[in-house]
């Protein structure tokens, strides 16, 4: 596994993320990743299982809002845990595949709840070196 | 005087106004101490409170209490409260977690007696009261039984046993928000409340066992059931994934309402419904339905308690002595009736991380409770204590029946892991007389003690403002945290 790619802002109640990438896609499929980070120690998530999760065009911060509130809902739901995620972009939709695993308690500790996935704050900004998304999760 | 690059106006020792300025319709009002305001202007609490002033219908004051901290679109610790005709409805007011809240269950049991079988007893309660993220309850209700918590609440745990009339007599609002409407809850929040009844979670939620340290009024501490020694139960708890998935829900619906109808306020969280329309009826629907959940589920989590103890020290239930003194919610938007301008009306009281706090008479209160007002439950931090309070005459007038409800944050979770970092919390806790058992190590590092402001700061304010007043100080002796 690379180096993160994302780092944790100050905020008093919830956590604030800061998230780099190449381009937009690897922005996206680091930002999943960086919140699947917060929850647990992806190092020991297996990448046995798929789910494929469909973001339609919108401007880029409302593609990334989308995309993290349907991540969130696959552990909060149905308990899947990231190891890591990819993405690809056609005609202004994106596809981010999230390789994982059902929590399983006896491997995973599951560091907090996260409750949602906020516009507060939320935004994607492409400067020289690439892009970088801010989000803020209510825990 | 300038805090950063808001101007406040101190009125005494404990309140400040944020004068009217550009698109506000009322000014800001702030309840803290000089000295508190050196943690609150750190973050954007204050500028929340005005971007709040700017909400359609908002009558009076953008009301900040002492525990106010950063929040989405509210502050932390904010109320207001808006005009039917005309006002809006705001899911960030109320917060993710619909109707958190604490409720407070004395026993007939001294700690004293307890402390040789304290670690026997935490042990249990950790075992039988499910916490941690991931936790599911032993009460599944799915289909029509669902749909009869989201419409009865308390009423709900009662025919199943759950709950006695005296604990629906002694939760605000009896246990049940008569606007529900399961249809307004969608699937997915559905499925996120069907195995999470009767669980505590994580983060801040707690399942404290603490002793009645100090009284300060003596007949409200009476009329409570509390006594100098006393072993007391604290639970803090919400409505789950249901709640969180309700609110997530409606800041779409009233991001679309907010374009259509041209509302424009200085911050997106802020998305709004004008109340009387049918997507600000729907969102209180949802809201009334997540609320009802809330209250069932700190009721389960009082019940297995209950039985945990019982079990635990091989006691019948009246050697025992458990009842319910009260249950309070803090993340809420509810209709009451309050003085404006000298007249009478019929108000939406949002409370975001702030608790109602009735007086003495006010006619929703439950008889035992009138003569003195309604309990309020200030919980601090893990290793400090809480405070048991009465509403007073000054919120009527001063805070739309409202005083504050924890001591609030003032350290990042991120700062309490640094902190909290190469040290044990368990060891530094029993150092100070408090027994810990927690799902995660994490978690407790986020919530080490001293990541909060000084609690007892926190009570002075509202009871120096005239909108509480100090019954009892509680000291923790044992933790349970998801």
């Amino acid at each position: 596994m690379t180096r993160p790619r994302y780092r944790l802002l100050p905020h008093t109640a919830d956590l604030c993320v800061e998230v780099r990438g190449d381009d937009l896609p690897s922005l996206l499929a680091a930002s999943a990743e960086a919140l699947f980070s917060l929850l647990t120690d992806r190092r020991r998530v297996r990448p046995e299982e798929r789910k494929v999760l469909p973001v339609p065009p919108a401007p880029p911060d409302e593609q990334l809002y989308l995309l993290l509130r349907q991540a969130l809902l696959l552990v909060s739901s149905g308990r899947f845990l990231v190891r890591r995620a990819g993405a690809t972009m056609e005609s202004g939709a994106v596809t981010v595949t999230l390789a994982g695993e059902a929590a399983d308690p006896s491997r995973h500790e599951v560091y907090r709840e996260i409750k949602a996935v906020t516009r507060h704050a939320l935004s994607v900004k492409r400067d020289g070196g690439g892009w970088t998304a801010r989000f803020i999760v209510d825990v | 005087m300038r805090f950063q690059d808001v101007s406040l106006r101190k009125i005494s020792d404990s309140e400040w106004e944020i004068p009217q300025g550009a698109g506000m319709l009322v000014p800001g009002r702030i309840f803290a101490s000089e000295a508190m305001m050196g943690d609150i202007v750190r973050d954007e609490a204050l500028r929340q409170v005005i971007n709040v002033a700017h909400l359609p219908g908002i009558r009076s004051f953008s009301i900040g209490m002492p525990d106010i901290h950063w929040g989405y679109g509210f502050p932390i610790g904010g109320v207001a409260a808006m005009e039917p005709d005309g006002g809006v409805v705001s899911p960030g007011g109320v917060g993710y977690d619909i109707n958190c809240g604490v409720r407070l269950l004395r026993s007939g049991l001294r700690v004293e007696s307890l402390r040789a079988r304290l670690p026997e007893l935490v042990a249990a309660l950790f075992r039988e009261v499910p916490s941690g993220v991931g936790s599911t309850g032993d009460v599944r209700v799915t289909g029509k039984e669902l749909d009869k918590v989201l419409t009865e609440g308390s009423r709900w745990a009662a025919s199943r046993g759950y709950a006695t009339a005296d604990d629906v007599e002694h939760t605000e609002d009896r246990g049940r928000f008569p606007a529900a409407d399961p249809e307004a809850v969608s699937a997915t929040a559905r499925k996120r409340g069907e195995d999470q009844l009767g669980t505590l979670g994580s983060g801040n939620h707690f399942l404290e066992i603490d002793e009645v340290a100090e009284i300060y009024w003596p007949e409200a501490a009476e009329a409570y059931g509390l006594f100098p020694g006393q072993a007391v139960f604290f639970i803090h708890s919400g409505s789950r994934g249901l709640g969180y998935q309700v609110c997530d829900d409606s800041l779409d619906r009233m991001a679309e309402y907010m374009r259509t109808h041209r509302i424009v306020v200085p911050d997106r969280q802020l998305a709004c419904a004008h109340i009387l329309a049918p997507e600000g009826e729907r969102y209180l629907a949802a809201l009334a339905a997540a609320a009802n959940y809330a209250f069932v589920n700190r009721q389960l989590l009082a019940h297995r308690v209950k039985e945990a103890v019982e079990r635990a020290l091989r006691m019948g239930p009246r050697d025992a002595g458990i009842r319910l003194v009260y249950d309070c919610g803090h993340n809420n938007a509810k209709f009451e009736t309050h003085e404006v301008e000298g007249k009478l009306r019929r108000l939406l009281v949002h409370r975001k991380g702030a608790t109602r706090a009735f007086p003495p008479g006010h006619p929703d209160l439950p008889a035992a409770y009138r003569a003195v007002g309604q309990p309020v439950f200030i919980p601090g931090d893990m290793g400090t204590g809480s405070y048991v309070l009465a509403g007073a005459e000054g919120a009527m007038r001063l805070s739309f029946g409202s005083t504050c409800h924890g001591a609030g944050r003032r350290m990042s979770r991120t700062q309490a892991m640094h902190s909290a970092k190469g040290r044990s919390v368990l060891a530094d806790m029993e150092r100070r007389g408090v027994l810990v058992a927690c799902a995660s190590k994490r978690t407790l590092a986020e919530e080490i003690p001293e990541a909060y402001k000084d609690v007892s700061a926190v009570v002075d304010v509202v009871v120096r403002a005239g909108i509480a007043r100090k019954v009892a100080r509680l000291k923790p002796v044992a933790v349970v945290k998801g």
